[in-house]
């Protein structure tokens, strides 16, 4: 192509290059490691990958976190084409997930007496889901925005009450009141997935069996986006207007988006309920909701190869965290690696950690030699970092109270140092700070390890939006111009 | 008729290929437009002017469908198009440009232009999730296509171009990718709202002259709205004055530019005597 002749926007127009390719430093860097290999071959890369997971290990845990992973994958890939392409705030998308789940149980257990073929049940659980995503579709159809959001959610919650009330209705016919759902207690003992003459019983069954699924769904959706279909999706989320006066028949294809996310989320379920080999209400929650959409939105809305990054640190992270030690080691190299990244010029935060240590070194012999009595140790743990650190801290006897209140505090002070303008005034009150932090860590935090999961989880979230606010792997995105 | 290409519409003088009749319209207690009649020959190029707010855009909103006149009837290609939804009356071949620029920003140059290819393409989802081979032969012939519109502007919307953010070009240029955009529809009658607004003067003059290739090679019908004179009358066939909804001026630009209630409706009324 000749390029002589291009109007004089040049600038504006390579503007992506600039700022990506060309770039210094890690995104620089991502970008172009990202242009090494063309998209099939990424696309076989995951697929390499995931396939020899269980030949690499034979740990059942490590391979049902992967399994979770496709799984979450699955369900993420369905809400990506309602939110991402179609941008349909669908906040009921986790009751498609649960329709599917519980047709498959209803499908597959004694609870009804039947038992069809796990085949057949998945192209049953998909047109019903389908026809789901359609009713739920059409009346929110004139909604926009935040009031389709609201209308879904009821529906999500009005699922989850169902399940769980429906236990005693009464039915003409029937002399007693039939238990339709089994109630909080569920659905149990659920047939095997089998399929072409295979029965998944091992958990590496299940995780092949969710890798292809999650392949599929990959190319399904991976097609649909480059396609006529995607490209109108996308169109209405970006103008709906000028989309209706493209062409594009804007109340079908939503409705089309509605339907197809809700197949795929139904898909996901049934994959689900036959893995688990129960279905209870408490599994298609508000929380699954927010952790598929934190999925979707970590990795950059819109983007497949993000919700398959945004599902394996969305699972995995929260996993790996409950191994204390381990927690302990990733929460200081992250402060580490924060300070080391925010501090300007960088001897400062080298001073600072001197500071601290020699801070810690000073302080526990005042307090200890002031009232001995009040002080004790932590117990060692299996990690070297972590029992230096537990020997440096002044512990006090009760570390639990106080421990609590050192949280207050920290949260308190945290706020008060970002706040502080003069730099070398907050880099003397960052010492205490930190002392205090790594104290509330070992007293508190590593002792309640489901609160710091979602603490991480939210911090990470938090610190994600303000570096990147479109996600990891998102496009940069252009509201008005 | 009703399916002949557009080169036929030469000696078929007897049939005007849009007509308004007797059009009104009003927002609450403002009539924006009132009893308002004309029509547009095939192959003609109709300009509207009038100062701001004399309801020039919204004609082209309801001959585009985004509202339903009170009173009247609009026939397009002797079909009325009352009651029937936006992107209906697109696919019976009207398309538009937005006074307002309305681009699909966050997708690509190629893409904002292939998307509007959708009331052209028939591939189902079955032939999509597969891939199948036709598929991939209409998803060739619209990509071509598109690059084909978008050549149209010479060189600017070419190359690397393409798959750049829709977003990354100038406004000059997204006047153009809009222009582009709606010819994807295959229309046989285009209305552009103020496509020189914001432009410079040789980039006026360059729309003007697209504007008559528009015609001449693509067989196109066009309705004009714009506020550069030079553009209106370099290029206009006949031109519409409107003034508060009303018809005010009709005939070629020399008419009506010299047609006393337009100077009235643009500058005020002359005091007697002075």
């Amino acid at each position: 192509m000749s390029k002589d002749k291009i109007g004089k926007d040049e600038w504006v127009a390579s503007y992506q290059q600039r700022s990506t390719a060309g770039s210094e430093g890690w995104r620089g860097t991502l970008a172009r490691i990202t242009t090494l290999l063309p998209t099939w071959a990424w696309f076989a890369l995951i697929i390499a990958i995931g396939v020899a997971i269980p030949l690499l290990t034979s740990n059942n845990f490590a391979i049902r976190v992967a399994g979770n992973i496709a799984l979450m994958a699955i369900l993420a890939m369905g809400l990506n084409l309602v939110v991402g392409y179609a941008g349909l705030l669908d906040l009921g998308f986790i009751a498609f997930y649960g329709i599917g789940g519980y047709i498959y149980a209803y499908l597959s257990s004694d609870f009804t007496g039947i038992h069809l073929p796990t085949l057949v049940t998945l192209v049953i659980v998909i047109v019903i889901g389908a026809l789901f995503g359609l009713l739920l579709g059409s009346p929110s159809l004139r909604l926009f925005g935040d009031y389709l959001a609201i209308v879904t959610l009821g529906f999500g919650q009005i699922f989850v009450q169902l399940m769980t009330s429906l236990t005693r209705v009464n039915i003409p016919g029937q002399e007693r009141p039939v238990n339709l759902t089994g109630g909080p207690n569920g659905i149990v003992n659920l047939d095997s997935f089998s399929i072409f003459g295979f029965t998944a019983s091992t958990v590496t069954d299940y995780y092949y069996v969710l890798l292809v699924f999650m392949v599929i769904i990959l190319l399904v959706v991976y097609h649909l986006n480059n396609s006529r279909l995607g490209r109108a999706w996308r169109s209405l989320r970006e103008d709906e207007l000028a989309a209706d006066a493209m062409g594009m028949p804007t109340r079908r294809l939503k409705l089309l988006a509605f339907a197809l996310g809700a197949a795929i989320a139904g898909l996901s379920g049934a994959l689900f309920a036959s893995w688990q080999g129960a279905v209870f209400p408490g599994n298609f929650d508000i929380a699954l909701l927010i952790n598929v959409y934190a999925i979707i939105v970590l990795g950059g809305l819109g983007s497949l190869p993000g919700v398959i990054l945004g599902s394996i640190v969305m699972v995995a992270i929260p996993e790996v965290l409950r191994n204390v030690e381990l927690a302990g080691l990733l929460f200081y190299l992250l402060i580490i690696v924060t300070l080391i990244a925010t501090l300007k010029p960088r001897w400062r935060s080298a001073a600072l950690f001197v500071a601290v240590i020699v801070f810690g070194l000073i302080l526990k012999p005042i307090l200890t030699t002031i009232s001995p009595e009040s002080f004790t140790t932590l117990e060692a743990t299996g990690s070297g970092f972590v029992n230096l650190v537990r020997g440096w801290l002044a512990i006090p006897i009760d570390a639990r109270a106080v421990g609590n209140l050192a949280f207050l505090a920290l949260v308190l002070i945290i706020l008060l140092v970002t706040r502080l303008k003069d730099s070398r005034v907050q880099f003397i009150a960052l010492i205490p700070t930190l002392y205090l932090l790594s104290f509330v860590w070992e007293t508190r935090l590593s002792q309640e390890p489901s609160v710091t999961r979602l603490l991480f989880v939210g911090v990470l979230l938090i610190v994600l939006m303000i570096y990147r606010p479109n996600g990891l792997l998102g496009q940069r995105r252009v509201e008005v111009v | 008729m009703a399916c002949s290409v557009s080169g036929a519409w030469k000696w078929s003088d007897a049939m005007s290929l849009l007509e308004l009749q007797k059009i009104s319209k009003h927002f609450g207690g403002l009539q924006v437009v009132s009893n308002l009649s004309f029509s547009v020959e095939p192959g003609e190029i109709l300009s509207l002017i009038g100062p701001n707010g004399a309801g020039k855009s919204t004609v082209l909103n309801l001959i585009t469908g985004l509202y339903q006149p009170d009173e009247g009837n609009i026939q397009f290609n002797n079909q009325s198009l009352l009651g029937r939804e936006i992107h209906q009356i697109t696919r019976l071949g009207i398309a538009r440009t937005f006074q307002n620029l309305r681009l699909f920003l966050n997708m690509s140059v190629i893409e904002n232009v292939m998307s509007a290819a959708y009331s052209r393409t028939h591939a189902n989802l079955f032939e999509i999730i597969l891939r199948t081979p036709s598929f991939r032969r209409e998803e060739e012939r619209i990509r071509q296509m598109a690059e084909e519109k978008l050549a149209f502007f010479g060189e600017r919307l070419k190359g690397y171009r393409l798959d750049q953010p829709a977003y990354s070009l100038s406004y000059a240029n997204r006047r153009r990718l809009e222009i582009a955009r709606a010819m994807m529809t295959e229309p046989k009658l285009l209305l552009l709202d103020e496509p020189a607004a914001g432009m410079n003067p040789n980039e006026s003059l360059e729309v003007t002259e697209l504007i008559g290739q528009l015609r001449d090679e693509a067989g196109l019908t066009i309705i004009l709205i714009e506020h550069d004179m030079t553009v209106v009358g370099g290029i206009s066939d006949r031109v519409i004055a409107l003034d508060h909804g009303v018809k005010i001026a009709e005939g070629t630009f020399d008419q009506v530019a010299t047609d006393e209630n337009v100077v009235e409706a643009y500058l005020g009324r002359r005091e007697p005597g002075k």
